[in-house]
């Protein structure tokens, strides 16, 4: 479960870009932070494992508070979050298992793995998280030779080699060919629904949304102005979301 | 303001070559002299063939053993001068310290280390250690600040502390750039340590002045020439290494 209360996020020089947002996630839900960019869904993400570091309120999993947290806390926390990113963000001239491995990082000792040795359980496990995405054969090679929709699937599986209870998903979409984006979600959503975990994902489109969402938040300016089922999301509400310009 | 720039820049030319009493006619004068100077060195005496070669292996000696061991000490003074890694109180005396001792160049280091320990190649590698550890030094920082910060977020997102975030979001990312940077440091050091020799910190750069004090000028060619082999087959060698790299 994911507690956010009062939470604020100015970036410099004094932009809100998450201005009071207060919102419960209960485990095991598939929730869609939906907004169109520029809304601060990037920026809530990343305030809720504090890569981006939040300017007032606070941030709980299971209970146990993540804002203020010191810095060996904060890491065993990040540990149980795991995030994909708009643009993969893996590292390019690492193979593809490597890349997953990295997902291990923090329930790892720091010594073995500066020298790349990560243990026999963690190397089994890497490879399960790859074929569960699909990519059991290309372990060995480089990252940067996948295709995008590939690439977003290795993130994917470095996430899940984390075996975190929730994972958080920026966009996932969004760089790639529209044809991929049912690919990757039906990928999130088997995640949700086998695993247990928890997911939030941001989108700008309104139909992915409404298609994969258990539960749809609509940002606008830094602020929650929607809350509830995808059936509950009239045209009237994506108006309110959106502004008055038509959806994408 | 385009014009004044230009009148300023024609008056500062026109002043150094008067005070640096450059004149074209000198140059004609001394051509015959130069001529002169090459016909002596023909053909080249390959007596001292065995003896230039055994300084040109000295020499890269020098530059492969200098630069490896500068590569290193590099690492990590690298880390602590990028502005995106280090905290402003480390990186601030940290870029300054190295654009001090950068500003020194290998030969003026080789005069101290010949001082303090005595004739050699010893000192010859000392000096490429010192300058080329801060030089590379310089180069590993500006690589390091301009990686993408994509894969730093995600490993940091994994829980990962601060040495793994380095290990696995930033070196990759680097280190071919680091191997670059020393294979290009490599190819001028070779240069840089042809003429250590002549502040008697070894190499082949002890011969050439040897012999050329000697009057010795066919041998002095031979020196010349294998000087000149040694460079463009160990510039082959690395430019060759470097393409594969990038």
């Amino acid at each position: 479960m994911i507690e956010v209360s009062g939470l604020r996020v100015v970036l410099p020089p004094a932009v809100a870009a998450v201005d009071g947002v207060d919102l419960t996630i209960r485990g095991g839900e598939f929730v869609v932070i939906l907004g169109r960019s520029g809304a601060g869904k990037t920026t809530f993400l990343r305030a809720l494992n504090r890569l981006v570091e939040p300017t007032a309120g606070t941030v709980r999993l299971g209970g146990r508070a993540i804002t203020g947290a010191d810095a060996a806390t904060l890491r065993g926390m990040r540990r149980q979050i795991g995030m994909v990113f708009q643009q993969f963000n893996l590292v390019r001239r690492a193979s593809v298992v490597e890349n997953v491995l990295a997902g291990r990082l923090g329930w790892s000792p720091t010594l073995p793995t500066l020298f790349g040795r990560f243990s026999e359980n963690d190397r089994r496990f890497a490879r399960e998280c790859l074929a569960q995405v699909g990519l059991a054969d290309f372990a060995a090679r480089r990252a940067d030779t996948l295709s995008g929709g590939e690439q977003q699937r290795v993130a994917i599986a470095r996430a899940l080699a984390q075996s975190p209870s929730v994972i958080l998903a920026d966009e996932p979409t969004a760089s790639l060919d529209p044809a991929l984006t049912g690919s990757i979600m039906d990928l999130l959503r088997a995640i949700n629904v086998q695993r247990r975990l928890t997911l939030v994902v941001s989108q700008h489109q309104l139909e992915t949304a409404r298609a994969y969402a258990t539960r749809i938040v609509g940002f606008r300016r830094g602020r929650v102005v929607f809350d509830g089922p995808p059936s509950a999301l009239t045209p009237a509400v994506a108006t309110g979301i959106y502004g008055e310009d038509t959806p994408a | 303001m385009k014009r004044t720039t230009l009148a300023i820049a024609v008056i500062v030319l026109a002043w150094t070559v008067w005070d640096t009493g450059s004149d074209p006619v000198r140059l004609a004068r001394g051509v015959p002299w130069i001529a002169d100077f090459l016909r002596r060195m023909l053909p080249p005496d390959l007596r001292v063939l065995p003896a230039a070669l055994h300084g040109a292996l000295t020499t890269v000696e020098i530059a492969v053993l200098g630069t490896a061991v500068a590569a290193a000490a590099a690492l990590p003074l690298g880390f602590l001068s990028a502005r995106n890694v280090a905290a402003p109180a480390v990186f601030h005396p940290a870029r300054a310290a190295l654009n001090f001792f950068r500003s020194v160049d290998t030969l003026v280091y080789a005069l101290v280390f010949v001082a303090a320990v005595g004739l050699g190649p010893f000192p010859g590698v000392l000096a490429v250690v010192a300058y080329t550890t801060t030089s590379l030094a310089k180069l590993y920082s500006e690589a390091i600040e301009g990686i993408d910060r994509g894969p730093v977020d995600a490993i940091t997102a994994t829980g990962a502390t601060r040495l793994q975030i380095l290990r696995y979001g930033v070196l990759p990312q680097v280190l071919p750039l680091f191997l670059s940077y020393v294979l290009y440091r490599l190819e001028t050091n070779i240069r840089a340590a042809t003429v250590l020799g002549f502040v008697g910190a070894g190499g082949i750069g002890f011969y050439l002045q040897t012999y050329l004090r000697m009057i010795d000028y066919p041998a002095a060619s031979t020196v010349l020439l294998v000087t000149v082999a040694m460079v463009m087959v160990v510039d082959a060698v690395s430019s060759r290494l470097r393409a594969r790299l990038v």
